[in-house]
């Protein structure tokens, strides 16, 4: 009976925040079509398609392979060669001054070594800042390359049938072979582009689940109705909890609107577990929440809510949690400073499942770790509630 | 009765709080050394009064003088470091009493204390489930009071675009929605016409008229003359309890406003 009632008025609450936040027009759509921007942005900017990169090439053999090579590939519709240097050297150069995207080096005396020992060798030398031009076009290249070396091939064998035609027996045809090798600068472990999808959802929901739910509660204080619901028989728990749960259910929203979006709109790759992916989120959900429910109760104004949730949550996410940049490149004290940001543990985990297509396991350590901060600043904003009262 | 209840008595008993009639039988509110100490601050320094049934209780007080501190101890909101309240026949000490306190007593805070953007009767529909009530009840109760407001043609409307006065008279209503035995009102006419004012304080003259007790602080003094007693608080403590006719012949004054100065005046504490 008493249960039943407690149940009623706490339906009543949630009803009440639910209304909030449909009526706040304005703040919905941002909330909607935010992630749905950001993720078209970064998907159409990072569109997989090349066209016209830009290739230099360092060519010591200046023989007819290199140069019928070189200008199949420049007659190709991905690339475009825009510089011939004269050393090694050069390629640094060339991409500092962003004259190239990547850089062909052939080996001395190229056409003799790839026809008759075998072993022509041609390095390919990316850019990787860029990786989203990187992957592709050392794609690309390399399958012009081995239609190359199938054309020479050919040739190879003509031409001795027309010097010796004493034998026919494939054994004697020479193996005309040219090893492509590819080296990456400034992005050696060739991170994949996608990378900013787990970001965008760990921003994302962070900025929704703490900044919103912070500033909803603390505008309660502000406006003085949550004194009102303190002197109500309401318990404060009860209050708190009704506010969650529409956010956790507006973010359960965004999250299946980003999987849509990256997986149908982008096609990146679920490659893991679907179950776990959701599941992850949810839990970081739950961290987010937390975070805000705690802000809350710190704050007094929903300007300081806001700063705080900026400042200290966003910067943070943005900047510590591997989005922008590579977190294992900054200095330890960063590091170890990364590792308090809950984004950091949750995007982590998503890249293993999502990018990599790894299975939990590879990532328990990430999900244990955000378990853990649920349970402490859970803990923390309950007592620091009671402290209040 | 239950469990619960009788361990409650023997904790009473232990500490020497039984029902020892304390609270007298026409009082609502009794206190006695009642003290909030904030560190090293005492925001309110042993004040001692009672408060009779159905009574308007005008609490006045410069700001800072400590009278919304004392309030709040009198709403459950915030624990007492020292001396005894009973409010309602809750003793304050008692989290268990405080929790039942909260059913019986209604709050209008000095901010305006209704949901901007929920319509009329949401505003009313909540917190009649907040306080327990039936929905039956709650759609009953919120036809008439609409119509008492003259508010019926306005129950869609969202109360941002209701005009203040409309605001404050709804807040009113809202808090005594679910017969509480006092409602407390904090500052609750504040930036309002004195027309309007008046208007409000009808509203408060018809609750007191049926039975609720109106504990209320203010700081307009034609207020206070409305009042059937007030208390003047001055750095924590309560300098003056009667009725304002009473007070304005003690001090001689021709106006509460008068009276209210003199005793004001003493002040010590900066604000």
């Amino acid at each position: 009976m008493g249960r039943m009632k407690d149940f009623k008025r706490f339906m009543s609450f949630v009803g009440k925040e639910f209304n909030h936040i449909l009526r706040d027009t304005r703040t919905l759509m941002v909330l909607i079509v935010m992630p749905v921007v950001m993720i078209v942005l970064f998907g159409f900017a990072l569109s997989t398609e090349i066209k016209d990169v830009k290739v230099a090439v360092y060519d010591p053999s200046r023989d007819a392979a290199t140069s019928r090579l070189i200008s199949q590939i420049d007659a190709s519709e991905y690339f475009t060669v825009t510089a011939f240097i004269d050393s090694e050297e050069g390629v640094l150069e060339a991409f500092r001054s962003n004259s190239a995207d990547i850089a062909l080096v052939f080996e001395d005396n190229f056409y003799h070594r790839a026809v008759h020992d075998s072993d022509g060798r041609l390095q390919v030398i990316v850019d990787g800042s860029n990786t989203n031009i990187g992957s592709m076009a050392v794609f690309y290249v390399s399958s012009i390359v081995s239609s190359f070396q199938k054309e020479l091939a050919q040739e190879a064998a003509l031409n001795q049938a027309a010097a010796g035609g004493s034998s026919s027996s494939a054994e004697a045809v020479p193996s005309v072979q040219i090893h492509t090798s590819t080296r990456m600068m400034y992005n050696p472990q060739m991170k994949s582009a996608f990378n900013f999808v787990p970001g965008v959802m760990g921003m994302i929901l962070m900025l929704v689940c703490a900044m919103m739910t912070s500033v909803s509660i603390v505008r309660e204080k502000e406006r003085g109705t949550m004194e009102v619901l303190l002197v109500s028989p309401v318990k404060p728990f009860s209050v708190i909890l009704a506010k969650a749960i529409p956010y956790f259910v507006v973010s359960a929203f965004i999250l299946l609107t980003v999987l849509c979006l990256s997986v149908f709109l982008i096609k990146v790759p679920i490659s893991g577990s679907l179950m776990w992916v959701v599941l992850v989120s949810l839990l970081f959900i739950l961290v987010s929440l937390s975070i805000g429910i705690l802000i809350s109760t710190l704050v007094a104004k929903q300007e300081v809510a806001i700063l705080i949730s900026g400042m200290v949550l966003m910067l943070p996410t943005m900047l510590l949690s591997g989005m922008l940049f590579p977190i294992e490149s900054m200095p330890k004290v960063l590091q170890w400073i990364s590792w308090c940001v809950p984004a950091k543990w949750y995007i982590d985990s998503i890249k293993v499942m999502m990018i990599q297509g790894l299975g939990i396991r590879y990532c328990l350590d990430a999900v244990l770790i955000l378990c853990g901060f649920l349970t402490v600043i859970t803990g923390l904003s309950v007592f620091k509630f009671k402290d209040r009262l | 009765m239950s469990r619960g209840e009788n361990t409650r008595k023997r904790i009473r008993e232990l500490l020497g709080y039984a029902d020892d009639g304390f609270l007298r039988e026409d009082e609502v509110i009794r206190t006695e050394g009642l003290t909030k100490c904030f560190g090293d601050f005492t925001a309110v320094d042993h004040i001692s009064f009672s408060v009779n049934k159905g009574e308007i209780f005008g609490f006045l007080g410069a700001n800072g003088a400590g009278k919304t501190t004392a309030m709040k101890m009198l709403c459950g909101l915030s624990k007492p470091t020292g001396g005894r309240a009973v409010v309602a026949g809750y003793d304050l000490h008692f989290n268990s009493d405080v929790k039942r306190l909260k059913k019986v007593i209604g709050y209008m805070s000095q901010k305006f204390s209704l949901y901007e953007n929920l319509r009329v009767w949401e505003n009313i529909r909540l917190f009649g489930g907040i306080y327990g009530m039936k929905d039956r009840d709650i759609a009953e109760k919120t036809d008439e009071l609409l119509q008492r407001l003259d508010l019926t043609e306005q129950r869609n409307r969202m109360v941002r675009d209701l005009p203040l006065g409309w605001k404050q008279k709804l807040a009113f209503s809202v808090a005594i929605f679910h017969e509480p035995r006092i409602v407390f009102l904090d500052e609750p006419t504040g930036g309002v016409d004195p027309a309007t004012r008046r208007g409000f304080w009808e509203m408060i003259y018809d609750a007191a008229e049926r039975g609720i007790t109106v504990f209320v602080t203010t700081h307009y003094m034609d207020e206070a003359e409305y009042c059937n007693r007030v208390s003047i608080m001055v750095d924590g403590r309560i300098e003056a309890l009667d009725s304002p006719a009473a007070l304005k012949q003690r001090y001689g004054a021709s106006g509460m406003d008068e009276v209210f100065r003199m005793l004001a005046g003493r002040a010590k504490r900066e604000e």
